[in-house]
């Protein structure tokens, strides 16, 4: 059991292609690549903890306002309506489509709003050094979200909805957008920031050898 | 170049670190997640997706998407014949980004899953740096496909005038729907690490 903890521990296998390296030293801002397939082994990232931090809670404060302000509003035969996030699965509900407001739910609101929280606790944990073996699962979990996040999905979907409307109906932008918008740039960015690798390795410094 | 399989070794997936597998499900040291050195049965599971989406794929296509209501006229337009009023009216860019979205993706996803599970199949690996960003692609293309799912949900919600104007969603939103997640779930299920196996033999003969 030893022997094969030593045997690993300074090894590196590409995700995409299997390629076994022994792991390089990075210095701030570099990137290992692997040499088969390109595709990125790891990185290390300037000032991710702290830059995560605070994304996350910019993030987190636009949450609200992007779910619950309306997005866009039309006149028609001078009548007026406005609809927010919230609202367009609302509707979707009273017209029966559950599956499609459940999935729009999560894929727009739940998975976005639960990634922003779960970088703000690891970042929180790591900046002011509270760090425990339950982050281990934790930050595991968080890792599965990475592929249902769809805010930038449905940003193109609002501007092709305006563009539609905009042909028979007089259309109104309202600060709705403006929050999403801002509420897509913190959660792509902190997707950038979050130094996996990092974590994962301190995680394993502190937690699992601390046990072992 | 080696490779982990080759060293006994296998990458968590989670956190991506190297193992020594000691069985052929192995706890991995560092997050305790359970894996295995490749996705047992991927081939199988992204062919089953793939399928499943291609069967979706049929009455997403055939049912009205959205049924446009003005002064109590109902008007309904499946995702096509949507595509086609965008074209009559001029706006051909919206016309080429929902085509992309909801005709090409998900048609090239499941064209491209199948290619790359034959290829595998095969056993023809001699490009198989090509065909792993072409993987990447898929992989990445897939949430696009939602685009039309959330318009019509945006358009549902905005349109509410009353006898004036109101839009329904029709049947194939949930058929279009299915569609776009079994693709995604499709290419996650499929493990690219396949498609480099058999070139290392090749690598050491040389």
């Amino acid at each position: 059991m030893l022997a094969d903890e030593a045997r690993e521990i300074d090894l590196i296998a590409c995700q995409q292609c299997d390629a076994l390296y022994n792991e390089p030293g990075l210095a701030t801002g570099q990137k290992a690549e692997c040499g088969r397939c390109g595709a990125t082994l790891f990185e290390h990232k300037v000032n991710s903890i702290e830059r995560t931090f605070a994304l996350s809670i910019a993030g987190l404060t636009l949450l609200t306002p992007a779910i619950i302000l309306p997005i866009m509003g039309i006149t028609l035969a001078g009548q007026y309506h406005e609809a927010s996030l919230l609202d367009s699965i609302r509707q979707l509900i009273a017209k029966g489509y559950f599956l499609i407001a459940t999935l729009v739910f999560m894929f727009a609101i739940a998975v976005p709003a639960v990634r922003l929280m779960g970088a703000f606790y690891i970042s929180y944990c790591f900046k002011f050094n509270k760090i425990n073996p339950f982050l281990l699962n934790f930050f595991r979990a968080y890792h599965q979200l990475d592929s249902w996040s769809m805010l930038n999905v449905f940003l193109l979907g609002i501007i092709v909805s305006m563009y539609k409307l905009l042909d028979d109906t007089k259309l109104s932008v309202d600060y709705g957008l403006l929050a999403f918008v801002l509420l897509l740039i913190c959660s792509t960015m902190v997707s950038v920031t979050l130094d996996q690798h990092h974590i994962w390795q301190k995680l394993e410094k502190e937690c699992v050898d601390a046990n072992g | 170049m080696q490779t982990a399989k080759q060293m006994g070794l296998g990458v968590c997936p989670e956190c991506y670190k190297v193992n020594t597998m000691s069985a052929r499900r192995q706890r991995c040291r560092r997050c305790s997640n359970v894996f295995y050195q490749r996705k047992p049965n991927s081939l199988q599971y992204t062919l089953a997706w793939t399928i499943a989406a291609l069967i979706c794929f049929v009455p997403a296509n055939l049912y009205p998407i959205m049924i446009v209501y003005s002064l109590g006229v109902p008007e309904a337009s499946t995702i096509l014949s949507g595509i086609g009023t965008f074209i009559d009216y001029g706006l051909y860019p919206l016309a080429v980004v929902i085509f992309t979205a909801s005709i090409i993706v998900p048609i090239l996803k499941i064209i491209g899953l199948i290619f790359l599970v034959s290829k595998v199949k095969a056993g023809i690996r001699l490009t198989a740096e090509k065909h792993t960003k072409f993987y990447h692609v898929l992989e990445f293309l897939g949430p696009w496909s939602m685009l039309d799912v959330f318009v019509v949900a945006l358009m549902v919600a905005v349109v509410e005038l009353g006898f004036v104007s109101t839009i329904e969603v029709g049947p194939a939103i949930n058929y279009f729907t299915l569609t776009v997640i079994f693709t995604m779930i499709a290419a996650i299920s499929f493990d690219p690490r396949l498609l480099w196996d058999d070139n290392n033999n090749t690598d050491n003969n040389v």
